[in-house]
């Protein structure tokens, strides 16, 4: 008995740590921020770049859930990053990630950056130096439920809808008994996606060179937009979620408990599973004044000190080929004669997403902006959300942020 | 009989107490000396995860205790929540045991039960208590349906949001519950007996039988609660993700955001060692309080046979 | 009448604490329709048990398990040894700078997890074992803090006079200890086991900071892979999670027995 479990130990001890031993090939880790299908989109694609290159293992780190941030600082702040990864925060790490203008330029026909649209590209620019390469993308759009629609006699949204066209549909699919609701306002929305409502209403969190709040973040046109959101939670014409219903948005979508939700396509994939049949609309317009969509961008870069630079390049090269971007079902492609070839900027479904994207250059969202963003943004989130639960008093909440973010615009 | 206390056994010094620690000593040096000094270092510098790290000597602690007032704001709410969470959770864990400890039938089914949530963790514990708090689809107000009451938004209210929060955080108090289990059930039984014989009432015996006896692990779970109070971050995170309005922002919280948000890793290091200070005195606080009350084996040798006689 | 008591209380509480479980086993087999419908469904219509093994296939999590059995197996074996081994020390000899040590040692109960991770995970990196399971293990050969709290707690109501007994006939202090304390340390061992075990199988924070590769990840950094922050698959997590707690709680239903029973009779023979 005890020999017994003394070999089974003996056993487990040596396979773990026969486990840990080193590959005899060349080893790429790429870092990504994706989960489920959208990672074994990922693996499918690095597998591709393996057949290619014989004698490379590409090692997808999935750093899932909501680790990847945590997972990311603990690689760099020790020096071990992964070779190429996924990235947003440019300005946090730039000065640890190679910049790729030189590498663009001499593989300028290869790469045939021309395809990719110039908004794309803008995203991990600082300082005049490109920091990364978009492989995948989204834009926002409305997603609304077909079936609920048709039951209910409502007209399904039209190309320059407004708000007040939204309000006026939502407001006809409240119904107590069955807690159904025609929209969904979000308490704890991500400011990212948020500016987008503040950009189509003509203002932005903070001025372009980042330096001021006051006059933006609390301007008559933020309120307005808050205040309008709080009316909706207010008058039912949209359910409340994170705060007290901490159902997500999407949830309630595919449980067909809202008719309408503001989505992207990080959305879509599970809408699709859910069976519920969906159109996709434009976002609405703020009376007179043009959208403008937040871009959610996942961006390839590579480590400062990667072990194997040119490698990583190539990775990251193949990686925005339209092969590879053709295999990226869970978000939108890059690359323009990916779109059309695959007819999606005339699929109504794709359409809407494509046709914002053309009118979404004008602005850059805060965080490129301000290097304390992070930390002024925790008063601006608190301000959203005290504004959407209290259904209203937004400009005293906003006013409210900007004093509470001063020190950190010194 | 004073004698005969482990101390006393032993005159000359001896090797042999150091093989026994030695385990630890080596793991405290290899895993957490190192780790505590390097923290310690980062605490005085503007230190971003990559990039240039400045010394700014105390300026982050000063910056803290001074112009942030999230430091304050998080350190109250988890104050107040150990200052409610620490005696339920030993109270209620208690006479769960007691509970356990008299009955008589099923009693494996029941403690699996209790212990259940222990067992369950991260991302599913979130969407158990998403279910059961959400205020329109909700188990606990379709329940209250029942009774004629109306949806309460228990996680959209600012007091109610932390309730919540330390009932989810109650609901694990399965391991707290079996440490003392375990200990009422090493108490012998001839001391019940020898009471009952002569005649000493119920209340008396768990005063005077108990509650001593159980002293050792009840002042382990007071010091393990209040640090598990203190490190409360995950239910939270999870559940209202500070809000609503930072009613529930905790001092972890606040830390974890520093490291994680908002990359200041030296800020945050500075976070860490003020909850390690506060946690530390509480915890030395409870310690030199139950010497005072809580008989070891030594001690209630003497105290008992002084009984016998 | 007493009897009756007791058992309604712990029938209605253990109804309450078993009540989320119950209802997260249901989220697994429910279709997608009855997942949102409200009035909540406590006994679905259709029972779709395949849930099961289509989430279990949706990721390699036969090799998660794997890497979560060594895990779990190796460190909980290190931690009874090394925890068991200085709670004895502690508890059982007084001997210059005792106090302070203990001291320190409940000290490092109280770091912040945040405050070791940058400056852990660099010596691991330095010691080459990042994207290995050794950070998991190791660390737990050299006795947590908690557990030779607990331990010390429990070897101090055990009565001095046997240790005295046993000396006068010659024993050392390892015999002492092998012998007596550890057969009467059983049920706390059993405990600081179970716990150990419930602590490794659940871990997440340690797998997500120290392993890259998913040929190396444990079963919970699998299960948080189908959540991220736009969406989560319910039915997938719900599975999962159903999945990953029948061991621990075989376990512990097998143990308790074995736990309580054991303090009786260590309490009657001492």
């Amino acid at each position: 008995m005890h020999n017994a479990f003394k070999r089974t130990a003996g056993a487990l001890l040596a396979l773990a740590l026969a486990s840990s031993a080193a590959f005899a090939e060349q080893v790429l880790r790429f870092a990504t921020w994706d989960s489920d299908e959208s990672l074994a989109i990922q693996q499918a694609i690095a597998k591709k770049f393996e057949e290619a290159h014989p004698g490379v293992k590409v090692q997808v780190e999935a750093y899932g859930g909501d680790g990847y941030d945590q997972k990311l600082a603990a690689g760099f702040g020790a020096g071990n990053p992964p070779d190429v990864m996924y990235m947003w925060n440019f300005p946090q790490y730039h000065s640890s990630l190679m910049p790729l203008d030189d590498l663009i330029a001499k593989d300028a026909a290869a790469l045939d950056i021309k395809d990719i649209p110039e908004g794309l590209l803008n995203a991990s620019r600082i300082d005049g130096k490109t920091y990364g390469m978009p492989a995948g993308f989204t834009t926002h759009v409305i997603f609304y439920n077909k079936d609920m629609f048709a039951k209910a006699g409502v007209e399904e949204p039209k190309e320059g809808w407004t708000w007040d066209d939204l309000r006026a549909k939502a407001a006809k699919f409240r119904n107590e008994a069955d807690k159904t609701y025609g929209f969904a306002v979000d308490a704890k929305p991500d400011p990212f996606d948020f500016e987008q409502f503040l950009w189509s209403n003509g203002t932005k969190y903070i001025s372009d060179d980042g330096k001021t709040l006051d006059g933006y973040m609390n301007s008559k046109e933020a309120a307005e937009v808050l205040d309008m959101f709080g009316a909706m939670a207010k008058n039912q014409e949209a359910a409340t979620v994170n705060v007290g219903e901490v159902t997500s948005a999407s949830a309630l979508f595919k449980g067909g408990k809202i008719a309408m939700l503001e989505g992207a396509m990080w959305n879509k994939s599970g809408i699709d599973e859910s069976g519920v049949k969906y159109g996709v609309a434009y976002l609405p317009a703020f009376k007179g004044k043009p959208v403008q969509s937040a871009i959610s961008i996942s961006a390839m870069s590579i480590a400062k000190d990667a072990k194997e630079p040119d490698l990583a390049w190539e990775f990251v090269k193949f990686y925005t080929s339209p092969e590879a971007i053709a295999m990226r079902k869970n978000d939108l492609p890059v690359r323009t004669s990916v779109a059309e070839s695959q007819g999606m900027t005339k699929d109504p479904v794709y359409k809407p997403f494509f046709d914002v994207l053309a009118v979404s250059n004008k602005e850059r969202p805060a965080f490129l902006k301000n290097l304390k963003w992070a930390q002024i943004q925790e008063n601006l989130a608190l301000a959203i959300e005290a504004a959407i639960t209290e259904q209203g008093n937004a400009q005293a909440h906003l006013d409210e942020a900007v004093k509470r973010s001063q020190r950190f615009l010194k | 009989m004073a004698a005969m206390q482990a101390g006393k056994r032993r005159a000359r010094f001896s090797i042999t107490p150091y093989l026994f620690i030695s385990p630890w000593a080596l793991g405290f040096l290899f895993f957490t000396l190192g780790p505590l000094v390097f923290s310690l270092t980062m605490s005085f510098y503007d230190w971003p995860v990559v990039g240039e790290r400045t010394f700014v000597g105390l300026d982050n602690y000063r910056t803290m205790l001074m112009d942030d007032p999230m430091f304050w704001e998080s350190l109250g709410i988890t104050s107040r929540f150990a200052l409610i969470y620490v005696p339920f959770n030993i109270v209620l864990s208690f006479l769960l045991a007691l509970l356990l400890h008299h009955a008589r039938f099923g009693v494996g089914f029941f403690r699996t039960a209790f212990y259940l949530p222990s067992v369950i963790s991260g991302v599913a514990l979130v969407m158990i208590w998403n279910w059961i708090y959400s205020s329109e689809y909700g188990l606990l107000n379709y329940m209250l349906s029942f009774a004629g009451i109306g949806p309460v938004n228990w996680l959209g209210d600012k007091n109610l949001a932390v309730v919540a929060i330390i009932v989810a955080s109650l609901w694990g108090l399965g391991g707290t519950m079996l440490i003392l289990l375990t200990g009422l059930k090493g108490i012998p039984r001839e001391l019940y007996e020898a009471a009952t014989v002569s005649g000493v009432p119920g209340w008396a015996q768990m005063l005077f039988i108990t509650l001593p006896m159980l002293g050792p692990m009840l002042v382990f779970t007071f010091i393990t609660s209040i640090i598990a109070a203190f490190q409360q971050l995950t239910i939270a995170l999870l559940l209202t993700k500070g809000g609503p309005q930072n009613a529930t922002y905790f001092f972890a919280m606040y830390i974890y955001d520093n490291a994680f948000k908002f990359y200041e890793m030296g800020y945050a290091a500075a976070g860490s060692w003020i909850m390690f200070l506060i946690v530390l005195a509480l915890s030395m606080l409870v310690m030199r309080w139950s010497a005072a009350w809580s008989y070891y084996e030594g001690e209630l040798k003497s105290k008992d046979g002084g009984h016998d006689a | 009448m007493r009897k009756l008591f007791i058992h309604s209380a712990l029938t209605f509480l253990a109804v309450l604490f078993i009540l989320p479980f119950y209802w997260t086993f249901l989220s697994a087999v429910k279709s997608t329709a009855e997942l949102y419908q409200f009035p909540p469904v406590f006994w679905p219509a259709e029972w779709h048990f395949e849930n099961f093994l289509t989430s279990w296939n949706k990721l390699p999590f036969n090799t998660f398990l794997w890497n979560s059995t060594v895990v779990v197996v190796l460190s909980t074996i290190g931690q009874l040894i090394s925890s068991s081994l200085v709670a004895f020390g502690f508890a059982r000899f007084r001997f210059p700078g005792r106090d302070a040590l203990f001291i320190l040692l409940l000290a490092t109960m109280m770091i912040p997890w945040d405050v070791k991770m940058i400056p852990l995970y660099m010596e691991f990196n330095y010691l080459g074992w990042i994207n290995t399971l050794k950070p998991l293990i190791v660390p737990s050969w050299f006795a947590d803090a908690f557990f030779v709290f607990m331990l010390r707690q429990f070897i101090m109501t055990i009565p001095l006079e046997i240790d005295e007994a046993a000396r006068m006939d010659g024993a050392s202090s390892f015999d002492i200890f092998w012998r007596i304390h550890l057969p009467l340390m059983t049920p706390a061992l059993i405990l600081v086991g179970t716990f150990h075990f419930m602590n490794a199988w659940n871990d997440y924070l340690g797998p997500l900071i120290f392993l890259n590769d998913q040929s190396k990840y444990t079963l919970t950094l699998g299960l948080a892979l189908f959540k991220d922050p736009h969406d989560i698959d319910i039915t997938a997590v719900a599975s999962i999670t159903t999945l990953l707690c029948v061991p621990p709680l075989v376990l512990f239903f097998f143990a308790q027995r074995y736990i309580m029973e054991g303090a009786v009779g260590s309490a009657v023979k001492g």
